[in-house]
């Protein structure tokens, strides 16, 4: 028992439990995390304070691994073909898209979130934490992180970034090369932001997805596009493939206007000295995407008890306070400030406000919910076949 | 025999049901959707060619230059330094090659820095494209980097055991002009003797994964980049045009493989029976 700690109770399922219950099943176990690992002050926060307050005051040993999107998909749909009944993963850090994914293919395990004590902090009539990518989010998964993407630029070498399509336009037309989409998520989630304007207002693809619709406003789309694209990067006869690649090749100077997700995420850029201290980031005219970020506990997971402390504590105001004040990383806490005890509300006001990033208070003012999921992937595919391939 | 045969025919004939829509738990039942649509798209076959030129292009040239190298340089390349220096390049993992390329040769590099700084350019981005670009150069430049000192090692074992300085030297004193001792002698006794690891290295770089991932273009894509795309994809229902691909691919390089093989054992037959 003892060198197998994960297997030890595989069969006990929490659904009727008592958290006391819950926490005793827990006791001595280990949970396996499967996150994206590609920010470095969020890996910190995991292993110097997450997996030593876990272990310290749960028992409870948290083991990282590598994955995200299509790659935690995969790994659930091979279980499933496989019949795997105790699964190597326990938790996943997910959103909309993975989301979709694993429902389509029943590989989330649930609901759980109502149960977790720390969810009452949570405001779930928030249409941003309720409302997954158009999809009700049913406490199949909790919500754990909150962002807006944003465009970032640098304020020493452009005074005044464009705002919307037509500044656009006009901005690569006077600074050829140094705008381009990524052909990844990030870059999407851009071309969701533009959809919209071009549908004329921010709720333009709000609700199912509306297949004439998007016939209509995507070919607009695709026509702005491929009447830009010679004066994006490389005359727009190839896109990067991962956001990444942008980073650095803003951080270069290659590119002079690019975007990311919380809050354009020039603050932990700027301190790790990535980024200069110029960078700026800003919402379109029309608005930019805000969304959640969530956990969810896969449908085989040998240790759903274990996964559940630990996702009750990941929510908890001493984790989520840590979480936003480490490094300054995501502005955002998904707990509502006004639920907490007055301590911890007290804290949260005060914390220390981020040095780079626009006020996330502001930014919201400009935020567009996720469209359906549907949009995501027909955008993917007619990128590819309609701007690239052309 | 049965090690390497068993987990291959596996996989294939599990890519295989993929491919057909009769396993995946989004597929439901027998169909041959992905197949058409795979044919019909014609990215497959233009993924196919791309690759294929890429490969074709840099074996030529990395046995073109290790030929010249080991021929020209053979005393040389006994010594330690030099050997050393070339074959370094051996030791390094593709990905990082990759990167390698990437850090010189971009845009943002380090040569076009060292351009800009020594006032060649007067943009960094006026550096010429050789990354991510067009005509696959960084591909081709780091396969070229990664191949050439197995075929230099490879030409000077072969120099060594086929005892070709000996077969010049007789062919000197029976008159032959020294560019008729290389064109005649050494370079076909070389290649002779390397053809099928040379087309091997071929069916190799045309399955290539990471270094045209690292440094190709988002279309056309070399076909290893172009199979874990589509099986990776987001829509899941398509998944399995992934598994028409790799079968294809696979059916193609298995061909090839055989063919080749085959052809050397009657080769050797023929050699033997003279």
């Amino acid at each position: 028992m003892a060198c197998k700690p994960t297997s030890s109770d595989s069969t006990f399922d929490p659904t009727d439990a008592s958290w006391e219950t819950i926490e005793e099943k827990a006791q001595g176990t280990t949970v396996n995390f499967m996150m994206w690992q590609g920010n470095p002050p969020l890996n910190d926060y995991i292993n110097n304070f997450l997996v030593p307050t876990l272990k310290d005051r749960y028992g409870i040993t948290m083991k990282i691994t590598g994955g995200q999107g299509p790659e935690i998909v995969q790994l659930v749909m091979g279980e499933k073909q496989a019949g795997i009944e105790n699964g190597q993963v326990d938790i996943v850090w997910i959103n909309g898209e993975t989301f979709f994914q694993l429902r389509k293919i029943d590989g989330l395990w649930g609901p759980f979130v109502k149960q977790l004590p720390n969810s009452q902090y949570i405001n779930f009539d928030n249409p941003f934490i309720n409302t997954d990518f158009q999809q009700p989010v049913n406490y199949m998964e909790a919500p754990w992180g909150m962002g807006q993407f944003a465009l970032v630029y640098d304020s020493a070498k452009i005074p005044d970034p464009p705002r919307n399509l037509k500044e656009l336009e006009t901005y690569v037309k006077a600074n050829p090369g140094t705008f381009t989409l990524s052909n990844d998520f990030s870059g999407m989630t851009l071309l969701k932001s533009f959809l919209a304007e071009i549908g004329g207002s921010p709720t333009s693809l709000d609700g199912d997805f509306d297949e004439a619709k998007y016939e209509r406003l995507s070919a607009q789309l695709w026509d702005y596009l491929n009447r830009n694209k010679k004066y994006f990067w490389k005359e727009g006869s190839t896109f990067p493939k991962e956001h990444t690649k942008m980073s650095q090749m803003f951080a270069t100077g290659e590119l002079q206007l690019v975007y990311g997700f919380s809050e354009g995420g020039i603050e932990d850029k700027i301190e790790e000295g990535l980024y200069p201290k110029t960078a700026r980031a800003y919402a379109w005219d029309n608005g930019t995407i805000l969304n959640s970020n969530y956990l969810g506990i896969p449908y085989n997971s040998g240790n759903k008890a274990g996964a559940m402390v630990a996702i009750n504590f990941l929510i908890s105001p001493e984790a989520q306070y840590k979480k936003q004040i480490h490094n300054g990383r995501e502005a955002r806490t998904v707990l509502e400030i006004n639920r907490l005890p007055a301590e911890w509300k007290e804290k949260f006001e005060n914390a220390p406000k981020p040095s780079y990033s626009p006020d996330s208070e502001k930014l919201a003012k400009k935020a567009i919910q996720e469209p359906a999921p549907e949009y995501m992937i027909r955008l993917y595919e007619d990128f590819r076949t309609e701007v690239i391939e052309k | 025999m049965l090690i390497g045969v068993v987990p291959f025919a596996s996989a294939f004939i599990y890519s295989l049901l993929y491919s057909f829509g009769v396993v995946g738990i989004v597929n439901d039942g027998f169909t041959t959707r992905f197949w058409e649509s795979v044919l019909a798209s014609g990215e497959f076959f233009r993924a196919f060619v791309y690759s294929a030129a890429i490969a074709a292009v840099s074996v030529l040239i990395s046995v073109g230059l290790a030929l010249w190298l080991a021929l020209k340089f053979t005393q040389e390349l006994n010594r330690k330094m030099l050997s050393f220096v070339i074959y370094l390049p051996l030791a390094i993992p593709g990905v990082v090659a990759a990167f390698f390329t990437f850090q010189l040769f971009s845009k943002a590099g380090f040569f076009s820095r060292l351009s800009y700084k020594l006032g060649w350019l007067q943009q960094a981005r006026q550096f010429p494209d050789v990354v991510n670009d067009q005509f696959a150069i960084g591909i081709i430049l780091t396969f070229i980097t990664v191949v050439m000192p197995f075929f230099v090692l490879l030409f000077l074992n072969v120099y060594k055991n086929e005892r070709v300085e000996d077969l010049s030297r007789l062919a000197y004193s029976l008159g032959a002009k020294p560019s008729q001792i290389t064109w005649r002698v050494s370079l076909p006794v070389m290649l002779r003797k390397t053809w099928t690891l040379i087309a091997l290295y071929f069916i190799f770089l045309l399955g290539a994964y990471e270094i045209p991932l690292i440094l190709g273009q988002e279309s056309p894509q070399m076909l290893s980049v172009l199979i874990i795309r589509e099986i990776k994809q987001y829509d899941l229902e398509k998944i399995s045009e992934g598994y028409v691909v790799a079968v294809i691919y696979t059916f193609i390089v298995s061909l090839a493989a055989i063919l080749l093989f085959s052809k050397r054992r009657k080769a050797t037959k023929v050699i033997v029976d003279e």
